[in-house]
């Protein structure tokens, strides 16, 4: 929000105190960021049922508005005026607690997305680690909603979420750690513009031959660290009923499902900055050259000024990489309605046994690599 | 083999419990009052020697039921003194079919459980229990399978009358 | 109402010296009880499994059932013996057209009415048709179990043209009557033999989807081979039939091992095989087996239709049968192969219009009562790949 807190500044900011400004940035922050999850979660519901029904052989919602795209709108609808149940014999304060977490934690977590390479809520040095330590604080709330219901069915639920996401987080953070070597830096932003080229062949997936298995690595620990098919164990439908959220109805509910997609989402944001190039394409390329890419310049006078003939520019690189991620989450439904569901043993066995040592080997192999390249190059 | 040939087989090695059999008949021209009988032919069998008769059934060479298919009972009528119990085994290896037909008294129906030589008969048994209210001794899991465990009488004896409620829901 | 207050038993700590300095602490927390049912995705109907878990382990498991007992033997007599016949539809919903065909044989075995040709042809052709139909629910349920949506949505594409096909023969989707005892409703509709060997054709492409997309998968191999093993003793001392006796390696299939209507002349001619499991993704008897079995014997079941195609002959469907049947005095037996095994129908007739007795012996009862000795010992997950590899309808289980 950078940009839009540097416009304030301009016009009217040597008028405001501090503390106002840092309340209409956080205001800001927090109202984009809703914005921004909820219209992903919708998009993505609407996108899950049509993938999944074109898959199947059907259509999938068509009759609310064109091809049912405001289908997620009524049932946002539907889901806000539901009655709120909550067990006889639950836990009231955890239980209601629970949802909110796991929606806080995740839009905590988008506070390191950077929307385009000039305009992001907060542009952390650490980026990496923010999302993925706030993607698996759901976890947390994911426990607590399976406790609080007090119900068998949700314990298990939840006790399979925890004892997944432990096992996963050490490959998704380890196989990430692959291209942040070759980058340098754990800044979405910066690792993005590293990969600028105009046709892409400085994508961290090419840089690097160990980047290919870790990025499938990656993959695969995100499908189980966002609980998907066919990791979906926590929420198995056929064995745990609804696993965690078995007691949950109405907006807790949707709750959880906002936090799975935006969670997706931002999984392969990740992936999508970090293996595909984040904002670089060919077309993002040639936007820069037209358009220029600063946002913020310094003026004749040496103060510093909009620019606003680079938001083209700007447009297209958020373009390119929502659509990215749009396509990460389209894989992930692809495998969801494609593949059975596997095991808990084998999830575990899967996770320890075989992701953890192979993203260990990608990493040491990567590191070999690149010291290699340099001591080649350098001499 | 037919089932004149299990008949004898199971005379010839003295099957414990064998009373006779029940053969279809044509009806007797003569007297026209009898209809005949039509359907299968049954070895009739002592209702309290079942299981060892089913034993030998099932381990004699030349017979091996290996299978029970069915153990089911009838009530024939309200005022009939005995309650039926019909065996159904099946041979796999010799492809042949055995019905057995036991009479058992309504005034004391009880008989030794077969679970002991097919553990298919558990479950048949048990429904049967509840039904007609037959006693199988030694059954392993007596409870009552398709009926609520508080359910009160035989439902499936032609004597049987239909409660007015059920917990308070009225079935009228 | 008052509020039931639940005392749990406490974990117990068993502290054991195994020597100096060393110590060995067992804390054992009691078993889950979880009620599996009877409101659960996975229970296909209204069961009841009361299971005994350790964590995810499995210890002990006792179905519980009658949730949807609508004394059909009660009521077999009580109404007449053409009445009955729409009750025979009930049990086995997926299979209706079979349950007629065990119930029609039976009486007919008493009456010993000679039924036409045509309509034999005919049964034939629907019992097979209606065995493709509810092995297509029973694989594509399966999958769902083990977590696989999309085949399920494929096998019931098929099945709704086969549905679509009986609608155009009896009127109804899912519960017939259409063959009735001494023959058959009424003949088929013109181009309706046409149709069938349309479906005959686009089948045999489809079938080869699911065994693309699932039975072979390996995510699905892993989840189902070496789990709920039932042994061959064990299959023959619970009294299994059908699928689940073949997937235990046995071979035995009534319709050839004791052919009712003309199977044994079908058989002769080498039209069908009869699927038997050989244990090929894991040990004998495993619930892959068992699904190979399924779908393996879809593809048969083309087999006899399109024999009974070729075979088709002209002439009646139904033989002479007066509007209020009296059978005569007898008892008979009929044990007819029914997609979950065998369906027998004892009937007990005194000579008048009503049954002395209609005993019926649902398949599903019989092969749901392995599974308190398969379930112990394996996973919660794999308690779900069990118990839908058995294939119960609880229609029929409680009847």
């Amino acid at each position: 929000m950078n940009f839009f807190l540097e416009g304030i500044y301009q016009t009217v900011g040597e008028h405001l105190p501090m503390w106002l400004m840092m309340l209409i940035a956080a205001v800001t922050g927090i109202a984009v960021v809703l914005g921004m999850v909820s219209l992903i979660a919708m998009f993505s519901v609407w996108l899950e049922r049509k993938v999944s029904g074109h898959i199947q052989c059907r259509y999938g919602p068509m009759y609310v508005g064109w091809h049912g795209w405001l289908q997620s709108i009524a049932d946002g609808v539907k889901l806000l005026l539901k009655e709120d149940m909550i067990p006889r014999d639950a836990d009231r304060v955890l239980f209601m607690l629970a949802p909110g977490l796991v929606l806080a934690a995740i839009l905590g977590a988008f506070a390191a997305y950077p929307l385009t390479p000039g305009i992001w809520f907060g542009d952390i040095d650490l980026g990496v680690f923010m999302i993925i330590a706030f993607s698996s604080m759901t976890t947390i709330g994911v426990v607590m909603a399976g406790w609080a219901s007090n119900s068998k069915w949700t314990i298990y639920g939840s006790m399979r979420e925890a004892a997944q996401v432990v096992a996963y987080e050490i490959p998704l953070g380890v196989s990430l750690l692959v291209p942040v070597m070759v980058a340098g830096t754990f800044n979405l932003r910066e690792a993005s513009a590293l990969q600028a080229d105009w046709f892409g062949m400085k994508w961290f997936l090419f840089t690097n031959p160990f980047m290919l298995p870790a990025f499938v690595l990656f993959f695969v620990a995100a499908l189980a660290e966002t609980k998907r098919a066919p990791f979906d164990l926590p929420e198995a439908e056929s064995e745990l009923v609804a696993g965690f959220m078995t007691e949950y109805s109405g907006i807790r509910w949707s709750f959880f499902f906002m936090e799975e997609y935006a969670a997706m989402f931002l999984m392969s944001a990740l992936g999508a900055v970090f293996f595909l190039g984040g904002f670089e394409s060919p077309l993002t390329h040639f936007a820069g050259e037209l358009f220029g890419k600063e946002l913020v310049v310094l003026g004749a006078s040496g103060a510093k000024e909009l620019n606003f003939a680079a938001i083209p520019y700007h447009l297209v690189a958020a373009v390119t990489l929502i659509a990215k991620c749009f396509f990460g989450v389209f894989l992930m439904m692809w495998l969801r309605w494609t593949l059975p569901r596997v095991r808990i043993d084998q999830v575990m066995t899967m996770g320890y046994k075989y992701l953890t040592p192979l993203s260990l080997l990608c990493v040491l192999g990567a590191a070999l690599w690149e010291a290699g390249k340099h001591a080649l190059f350098a001499s | 083999m037919d089932f004149q040939g299990i008949h004898d087989r199971l005379v010839a090695i003295g099957a414990p419990g064998l009373l006779g059999v029940d053969l279809p008949r044509k009806p007797d021209p003569k007297n026209k009052k009898d209809k005949g009988r039509a359907g299968d032919a049954f070895a009739l069998v002592d209702a309290h020697k079942l299981a060892d008769f089913l034993e030998v059934c099932r381990d004699d060479d030349r017979l091996k039921f290996e299978q029970l298919v069915d153990l089911s009972a009838t009530d024939p009528a309200k005022d009939a003194a005995e309650l039926w119990i019909n065996v159904q085994l099946l041979s796999l290896k010799f492809r042949h079919r055995l019905a057995i037909k036991c009479l058992l008294p309504k005034s004391a129906p009880s008989l030794p459980s077969t679970v002991r030589v097919y553990r298919a008969s558990q479950w048949h048994e048990r429904e049967c229990a509840e039904m007609f209210g037959i006693t199988f001794v030694g059954h392993p899991d007596p409870r009552n399978i398709l009926l609520p465990d508080d359910w009160v009488g035989s439902p499936m004896r032609k004597d049987y009358e239909f409660p007015k409620e059920y917990h308070g829901i009225s079935c009228e | 109402m008052t509020r039931e207050t639940q005392t749990t038993p406490a974990a117990t700590t068993r502290v054991q010296r195994l020597g100096p300095g060393e110590v060995s602490v067992d804390i054992r927390t009691p078993d889950l009880e979880v009620n599996f049912g009877p409101q659960h995705p996975a229970t296909h109907g209204v069961m009841r499994i009361l299971m005994r878990a350790d964590g995810e382990l499995v210890t002990g498991a006792q179905p519980h059932l009658g949730y949807l007992h609508r004394c059909a033997e009660k009521i077999g007599e009580n109404v007449e013996w053409l009445q009955y016949l729409p009750y025979t539809d009930r049990y086995d919903y997926l299979a209706s057209m079979n349950n007629n065909l065990g119930y029609s044989l039976a009486v007919e075995a008493l009456l010993g009415v000679e039924i036409p040709r045509r309509a034999t042809l005919i049964r034939i052709i629907c019992a097979e048709l209606n065995r493709i139909g509810s092995h297509l629910v029973a694989f594509g349920t399966y999958g769902l179990d083990i977590g696989a949506f999309t085949p399920f949505l494929y096998t019931f594409r098929e099945r709704e043209w086969m549905m679509a096909l009986f609608e155009k023969i009896c009127g109804a989707r899912l519960t017939y009557s259409y063959i009735r005892i001494g023959g058959l409703f009424n003949d088929a509709p013109p181009g309706w033999f046409e149709e069938v060997g349309r479906f005959c054709d686009v089948f045999e492409q489809k079938w080869q989807e699911y065994v693309d997309l699932l039975l072979v998968n390996q995510i699905y191999v892993k989840r189902t081979a070496n789990i709920g093993i039932i042994s061959r003793e064990m299959a023959l001392d619970f009294g299994l039939t059908g699928p689940m006796v073949r997937g235990s390696g046995i071979d035995w299939d009534l319709r050839r091992d004791m052919p009712y209507m003309c199977y044994d002349e079908i058989w002769r001619s080498g039209a069908f095989k009869i699927p038997v499991a050989r244990g090929e993704m894991g040990a004998l008897g495993d619930c892959w087996d068992r699904s190979w079995v399924r779908v393996m014997e879809m593809i048969e079941s083309i087999k006899i239709v399109r024999w009974c195609l070729d075979n088709m002959v002209e002439g009646p469907v139904i033989a002479d049968i007066p509007k209020t049947l009296k059978v005569p005095v007898g008892e008979a037996y009929v044990g007819i192969e029914n997609p979950r095994g065998e369906l027998g129908h004892y009937v007990v007739s005194d000579g008048g219009k009503v049954s002395i007795r209609t005993r019926v012996r649902g398949p599903s009862f019989c092969n749901l009562a392995v599974l308190e000795d398969i379930l112990p010992g394996s996973l919660v997950g794999d308690a779900i790949a069990i118990i839908g590899s058995t294939d119960i309808v609880v229609g029929e289980t409680d009847r």
